[in-house]
């Protein structure tokens, strides 16, 4: 861990440590680098990302299929560890903390939405959104009411008790929606979310979010390919062969 | 908490009940061994148990209650003048053999008692009366063992040796697993099943202040008989006649040490022993000497192996199929602490599930062995705490397996579609 700091280049620490105190800028990204290598070889799917996405903005991040998005999204979410480069979220350099810190960190501050949805297929509607409130330390009565109310907020309350299977693919991604809001995180990251709804749908869930990102005041980074959910952004990037291009 | 661990765990039947059935073998595996060991280890000494007396004096060469040389009658006369002996009795323990009326050869093994005595028990008289065994050629046996010597009430006949035995009453917890079949008669009626025919002869010298006694027994001249077919004549014992055992109660207030020693001296050859001690001497030899406490202590480490195995199969097969949400709640922070718990959880759900329709089939066996076959599987409430410890612990090492799989996962696997 300790090598790594010597080994960033100097400007690169100096300049995330003055985003970091840019109140602006909710994620920053300086310098990162991505070498996946694997026994044939390596893959360099990330080079020199610099990303700062500010506050309350609903940023979404475009580029064709294997340009890197995901990568770039799990690195900024902090599940991921770049080769090289720091990333800081809500001021906070995060490339260096231990996987336990950033759990925590993450547990806080960040909610997914995942392409497939990964609600669990066990638990009802109600009970998937209870568990991420368990986890967040929040149980019983208080736990049971607070699922409810995001639940209606997604407008699915008259379906809290069935279960995943029995639901659509756009009910079940505004339960996963209701279950990103748990513990009012102020960062959301929405890997795909409309890839596996159709058109209709995909619009309706990528605008309750919109809505409800921005009655919260949560800053959100989508990764997608979606051409037809553009008009929600506040701003987009691109990425092409793991390069940043900018709109 | 929401139980993610309880409801994964019911999401597939039918990989539950395969589970389930597993853990309650090994439940199973575990209480019928341990509780077979306990039952024969008490059956062996039941007798010994229900007896009243304080000391029992045998052979200087007893290895356990059915394995020892003789003494004499006269030694059952000498110990009551022990001082500090405020009863004693003698018993006669000897080999025979049943014919039952269909032809049938039954090993037996005869106790021979005072049926006017306090001391020997034997055991709990349900049908019939002790007192009338005073009937010549008559005995006692145990419920367990009447289907076997085709008795089926009282007066019913059989042969032992080559003698008639009438059947007058019926008892019950007495009959060691271990053993032949117990008869109980009187001491007169024993002395002529066992010994009819013999006479026995004791042979002391005083070599440096110590007895050493030789016991021979030579073939009594033909009066008891007064020929093949007559019936011989009762008579009781006398001073050179064979006995097994004599049983002592002691004086209010005795010192069971002192008396023991008392005893000894006053009687050569002998080693008397308290009655729990002589318990505790047949006991060990049936477990520890005969190698029956291994075989089924080995039989109880095979039911947990099984059980860990098939627990640690399903429990990894389980976190395997559901990786995804393992790494979902990976990233989207769960501890490892929640992250272990769940998979934990999942393993003590599945240790009492198992446990409880496990434990409640060896009852239900237990009830079933003694009723038809008369042996004892004796579950003990510390038994059924035991092995629901040991369960839980077997599900939980188990987990481990399943943990580890679950440590390795990478969070960045939610991100693939
Ligand atoms: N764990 C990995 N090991 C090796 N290569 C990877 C790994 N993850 C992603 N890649 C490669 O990196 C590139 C970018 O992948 P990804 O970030 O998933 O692209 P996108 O989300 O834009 O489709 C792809 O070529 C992919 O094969
Ligand atoms: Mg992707």
């Amino acid at each position: 861990m300790i090598n790594k700091i010597v080994d960033f280049p100097s400007r690169a620490t100096f300049s995330s440590m003055k985003s970091a105190k840019n109140l602006n800028v909710a994620i920053a990204a300086r310098g990162v680098e991505m070498v996946f290598s694997s026994g044939a070889g390596s893959y360099h799917a990330l080079k020199n990302i610099n990303l700062d996405i500010r506050k309350g903005d609903i940023q979404l991040l475009m580029g064709p299929s294997g340009s890197g998005k995901t990568t770039l999204l799990s690195i900024l979410a902090g599940i991921l560890t770049p080769t090289a480069g720091s990333v800081s979220l809500l001021g906070k350099e995060i490339t260096n903390l231990s996987k336990q810190k950033l759990a925590e960190f993450r547990l806080k501050n960040i909610g997914f939405i995942f392409q497939g949805f990964n609600l669990f297929p066990a638990l009802t509607a109600i009970e998937n959104i209870e568990l991420a409130l368990n986890l967040q330390g929040i149980k019983g009565k208080k736990a049971k009411e607070e699922s409810y109310f995001l639940l209606s907020q997604v407008g699915l309350a008259s379906k809290a008790h069935s279960l995943p299977r029995d639901l659509s693919g756009g009910q079940k991604q505004r339960v996963a929606i209701a279950r990103s809001l748990t513990g009012h995180p102020p960062l959301i990251m929405a890997d795909e979310p409309t890839a596996a709804l159709d058109s209709h749908s995909g619009h309706a869930v990528t605008e309750l979010l919109r809505k409800l990102a921005k009655e919260e005041g949560c800053t959100v980074l989508m990764v997608t390919h979606d051409p037809r959910i553009v008009d929600v952004a506040d701003r987009i990037v691109y990425l092409e062969d793991g390069v940043l291009v900018d709109s | 908490m929401v139980s993610i661990a309880r409801k994964n765990l019911f999401e597939d039947i039918p990989r539950f009940l395969v589970a389930q059935a597993g853990i309650m073998l090994a439940v199973t595996l575990v209480t019928i061994q341990t509780g077979v060991l306990k039952g024969f280890s008490l059956s062996t000494g039941l007798l010994i148990d229900q007896s009243q007396a304080d000391i029992w004096v045998g052979s200087k060469d007893m290895v356990h209650l059915e394995l020892t040389k003789p003494i004499l009658y006269e030694q059952y006369i000498q110990a009551q003048q022990v001082e500090g002996v405020a009863m004693a009795e003698p018993l006669m323990l000897g080999p025979g053999f049943w014919s039952s009326q269909n032809g049938e050869l039954t090993p037996l093994k005869l106790f021979g008692f005072n049926s006017e005595g306090k001391l020997f028990v034997p055991g709990k008289i349900t049908t019939g009366n002790v007192k009338d065994l005073k009937q010549p050629l008559s005995i006692i046996a145990d419920q367990s063992s009447l289907d076997s010597l085709k008795l089926q009430k009282i007066n019913d006949v059989g042969q032992l040796r080559s003698l008639p035995a009438k059947l007058v009453g019926i008892t019950r917890d007495t009959q060691s697993i271990a053993a032949s079949t117990f008869i109980f008669t009187s001491l007169e009626n024993a002395n002529v099943y066992v010994n009819s025919g013999l006479t026995s002869k004791v042979n002391c010298t005083v070599e440096n202040n110590d007895f050493n006694c030789t016991t021979t027994f030579e073939k009594k001249p033909e009066k008891n008989k007064n020929s093949e077919s007559e019936m011989p004549i009762i008579e009781p014992l006398t001073a050179t006649d064979p006995i097994t055992y004599v049983l002592v109660k002691a004086k209010p207030g005795q010192d069971l040490e002192q008396l023991k020693q008392r005893l000894e001296k006053a009687l050569p050859n002998t080693k008397a022993y308290t009655t729990p001690e002589m318990a505790q001497k047949t006991r060990d030899y049936w477990t520890k000497r005969t190698g029956v406490g291994f075989i089924l202590g080995m039989g109880a480490t095979v039911g947990v192996v099984v059980g860990m195995v098939v627990v640690g199969q399903i429990l990894y097969t389980s976190v395997s199929d559901h990786l995804k949400e393992f790494g979902t709640l990976k990233a989207m922070g769960a501890s490892n602490k929640v992250i272990y718990g769940v998979i934990l959880e999942q393993a003590v759900w599945m240790a009492v599930l198992g446990y409880i329709p496990g434990m409640l089939l060896c009852v239900g066996l237990s009830h079933w062995a003694l009723q038809t076959q008369g042996i004892m599987i004796l579950i003990t409430p510390i038994t059924a705490g035991g092995v629901l410890g040991l369960t839980v612990l077997m599900c939980v090492g188990s987990a481990l397996f399943a943990i580890q799989k679950v440590t390795s996962v990478d969070p960045a696997i939610v991100f693939k579609a």
